[in-house]
């Protein structure tokens, strides 16, 4: 009987070290700009990591088929050994892979979910809605807006979303937080900003509507900034300030 | 040919009469949403006796005796056939030309996303376009093997003459070409584009081509559930003599995994579009939120749209795993392990539903319990990996180009499966659905997993049908051809989706134009290669090298009748008495034909040798 396992296993230790090594290399997220999106990349980073052993088994066995199991004679080759079953393999791989999928279920999974959702208490609350096709932002001093999302820095904000048409998606890339926008229902997100930009410095600081919501659905995004305490404070009293009956937006 | 011309004048007339009686009644136009609906109801009515119901059930209603074409030749494709391979031809050339139709909206899909702007198209007829290519390819990877292959091969597996129902199955392959033409007319009425998903409110208040959209998708539904009947009452009444359980073939067992599951839950998909029409032409509130929940729709609609995923895939492994057992010339590893894991998915995949709704504002306890069946869904379909790799292993592996594509299928749903474990997990998912992330992975899925089974499958049973071998070289060519251009397809839109890009969007910010470029080049050239697809499989269909009734020297029943078969599959009873995978065992034998005088002399076709094997 030919010693196939050697050659598979060395196989799969090979492309098990290259995928591994790969993902370390090659960073492809997106910046963190909240608290959240290190919880999200985190996760994403140790799923490829497990992942890594799982593909390089299937490239093994493939790799070493085209070179170690192909046979001559077409169809009148003579035929392979009759394994039916191997009760041993089955069980070590039902145990295995069922870990395997008891671990990824408690971390990144359960664990990951109560990271992302946290405390449900935050410092400030603000309100979008979206309807076809803009946000329009109403902050907890009345005041709203339809050009920019104005977000505090270190601060856990909890987002209201609701649309008043059809189901839209609030959606900020760069936090790595999402919610859909339901007629007649609030949903909530919640997220700590932590750093200050805007889209300016990067395209994922934006509300991009993530819910196909008619023709104008691509372009449904709103550009997001991110300010210290203090410079929000004040934008929003400004803002309140400027508006007629510190009701409707500016547009 | 004058039951088709039939088949259509009466749809004609129905569709006249249903809008004229609608009109009568209530007034309106003729292109009111409830005059279409009752018009395309009566059109289908029409439509179907035409075309051979009068005939078939019609007469027999009346009292007369039933008259069903007992022609021969090739008008028999084009007309009411109650003959299982007959039938299974037909949903095959009607799917890959669905196919090659939703795989040019792709193309003009990919031509537009090559640069941000505007182009060819702009947004809303981009949206509606997506549209389009989502509902036809669904329909092509739901019912493509299970409805060319299930139908032409599981009776002839088992040993049977035909399906237990041959005229609900020709009723089941003629409710599909209304559903095409259904879904290609309805830009008449503003096509739809709330996506092949068709989320409430946006589809209770879109343009009234969604109606068109809905009509075909119960259509439709009625086809699956028929032949999900069929498939079931055929396996489990209509096995030869000693065609045990344990010794059903894999892509049988597969069948009828696949037929449980389209018979229980495509309903839902017809209910919720349903009641999205009431909505529409009615006045109810299912989905308007005052009274009503958008929530709703999506429990309803992915109620059906996840196990159909599985519709897609369990035939696919089916497929996949028959191919592997033949060209490795080895029993099939762990058999009853993974016949138990067909019945697994089926039995989990009722039960995951809502985690393709974790962002949807669903109540936040839902999610934990969605994600921790959804996790358990990746044992059995280990376990079926685990049959594909333990048959491989030390084989005597002959690379024809069906084994090509099953290597291309294996390392394309290898991804595809990895990357629905990070859709699976609530924290990541969150940050990617509804991106291109999803749309990756569930191309490679869906793709990487049916379609390309679906093709695996053709050049597999090729020979079998047509009585002729392709050219081996085109179809390795093109079974490397649309592995490599459909990877580099599909890897850089994992990017573009973690990167930011969200879905059904015909403009994107300019930091994904690098990525979406190539991912277009590449998409044309795969599209190029089913020209070659196409081409060898035509040109080989009447000039190609005739083969007896073994080429690949398998085990099935489908392999010791001629190739073409006979009319009614075998010309004596065919009695089992072995297993169909017992390669390397000496003397075994699967089934044979104790009414022959030469059991293994079958004819028509070539013959064979001991084995059965062309010479």
């Amino acid at each position: 009987m030919r010693r196939s396992w050697i050659p598979v296993v060395i196989l799969w230790i090979a492309y098990t070290v290259l995928i591994v090594w790969a993902t370390a290399q090659f960073t492809w997220f997106p910046k963190e700009w909240a608290r959240e999106a290190a919880v999200v990349d985190e996760a994403m980073l140790l799923l490829q990591y497990l992942a890594a052993p799982v593909m390089a088994l299937v490239l093994a066995v493939m790799t070493w088929s085209v070179i170690g199991w192909r046979t001559e004679g077409g169809a009148h080759r003579e035929d392979a050994a009759p394994v039916r079953t191997n009760k041993i393999v089955v069980t070590t791989w039902l145990v295995v892979t069922s870990a395997l999928a008891m671990y990824v279920l408690i971390n990144p999974g359960f664990v990951g979910l109560a990271e992302i959702r946290g405390e449900p208490s935050s410092d400030y609350v603000i309100s979008l809605q979206g309807q076809q096709f803009f946000w329009e932002v109403t902050y907890p001093n009345g005041a709203t807006a339809v050009d920019e999302l104005v977000i505090p820095a270190e601060a856990r904000v909890r987002y209201d979303v609701i649309s008043t048409d059809v189901l839209h998606s609030f959606w900020i890339p760069a936090f790595r937080i999402k919610i859909d926008a339901l007629p007649g229902i609030t949903t909530t997100a919640y997220a700590t900003a932590e750093g200050e930009g805007s889209f300016e410095d990067d395209v994922n600081l934006r509300i991009q509507c993530a819910e196909l919501c008619g023709a104008g659905h691509a372009n449904m995004s709103l550009p997001v900034r991110v300010v210290s305490d203090a410079e929000w404070n004040e934008y929003i009293e400004v803002l309140a300030d400027s508006e007629p009956d510190g009701e409707a937006g500016n547009e | 040919m004058k039951y088709l011309v039939r088949a259509v004048v009466l749809g004609i007339i129905g569709y006249a009469v249903g809008v004229g009686l609608t009109m009568a009644i209530r007034g309106g136009g003729p292109t009111d949403e409830v005059a279409v609906v009752m018009g395309y109801i009566l059109a289908l009515v029409g439509w179907l006796a035409g075309i051979g119901g009068i005939e078939a059930f019609g007469r027999q209603w009346a009292g007369k005796s039933v008259e069903v074409s007992t022609d021969r030749g090739w008008r028999r494709y084009f007309e009411f056939s109650v003959d299982h391979k007959v039938i299974g031809i037909q949903y095959g050339v009607t799917l890959i030309a669905v196919l090659l139709i939703g795989g040019i909206s792709a193309m003009i899909m990919r031509i537009e996303l090559a640069s941000p702007g505007v182009g060819i198209v702009d947004l809303d007829d981009f949206n509606k376009i997506v549209s389009m290519h989502g509902i036809l390819m669904v329909a092509v990877a739901v019912a493509g093997i299970i409805g060319a292959f299930g139908n032409y091969i599981i009776p002839i597996q088992i040993g049977a003459q035909d399906m237990a129902f041959p005229r609900l199955n020709a009723i089941g392959f003629w409710l599909v070409p209304p559903v095409a033409i259904a879904l290609l007319m309805s830009p008449l009425l503003g096509a739809f584009n709330a996506g092949w998903t068709s989320y409430a409110p946006l589809s209770v208040t879109n343009e009234s081509g969604q109606i068109l959209f809905n009509m075909a998708i119960v259509t439709f539904g009625m086809s699956s559930i028929l032949g999900g009947i069929n498939i079931i009452t055929t396996v489990i009444t209509m096995r030869a003599p000693g065609m045990t359980w344990g010794r059903l073939p894999i892509f049988t067992w597969a069948g009828l995994a696949t037929s449980v599951l389209s018979f229980a839950v495509t309903q839902f998909f017809a209910a919720a579009v349903i009641l999205v029409t009431m909505d529409r032409v009615a006045g109810t509130n299912f989905f308007q939120p005052e009274v009503g929940s958008s929530l709703l729709y999506e429990h309803i609609f992915w109620f059906y749209s996840h196990p159909a995923v599985y519709i897609m895939v369990l035939p696919g492994f089916g497929v996949i795993l028959e191919v592997v057992t033949t060209f490795a010339r080895k029993p099939l590893f762990a058999y009853k392990a993974v016949v138990v894991s067909l019945f697994a998915i089926v039995g989990l995949s009722v039960v995951v539903w809502a985690h393709h709704m974790f962002t949807s504002g669903m109540a936040n306890f839902l999610h934990g319990p969605f994600m921790i069946i959804t996790e358990a869904i990746s044992i059995p379909t280990g376990v079926i990996f685990l049959g594909i790799l333990g048959t491989l292993w030390q084989g005597k592996l002959w690379f024809r180009t069906p084994l090509v594509i099953a290597f291309g299928w294996l390392f394309n749903f290898t991804i595809g499966g990895i990357t629905g474990i990070f859709l699976a997990d609530v924290a990541t998912d969150i940050h990617l659905h509804d991106t291109y992330f999803v749309v990756a992975h569930f191309h490679y899925t869906i793709v990487g997993g049916s379609i390309f089974a679906l093709l695996a499958a053709v050049f597999y049973w090729f020979p079998k049908i047509t009585g002729r071998m392709y050219n081996e070289k085109a179809g390795s060519i093109f079974g490397i051809w649309v592995t490599v251009f459909f990877n580099l397809t599909f890897i850089p839109l994992f990017w573009a989706g973690m990167n930011g890009m969200n879905r059904r969007i015909g403009d994107y910010p300019e930091v994904f134009e690098g990525a979406n470029k190539f991912a277009s080049v590449s998409a044309l050239i795969l599209g190029t290669s089913f020209l070659l697809f196409v081409g060898n499989l035509l040109y080989s269909a009447i000039w190609g090298p005739k083969v007896g009734p073994n080429p690949w020297n398998a085990r099935t029943l489908e392999w010791m009748i001629p190739s073409p078969p006979p009319e009614h599959n075998f010309t004596s009873q065919p009695v089992v008495i072995g297993n169909p995978y017992a390669y390397g065992v000496k003397g075994s034998v699967h089934a044979y034909f104790p009414d022959d005088d030469n059991p293994r002399d079958i004819g028509e076709g070539g013959t064979s040798d001991e084995q059965g094997v062309l010479v």
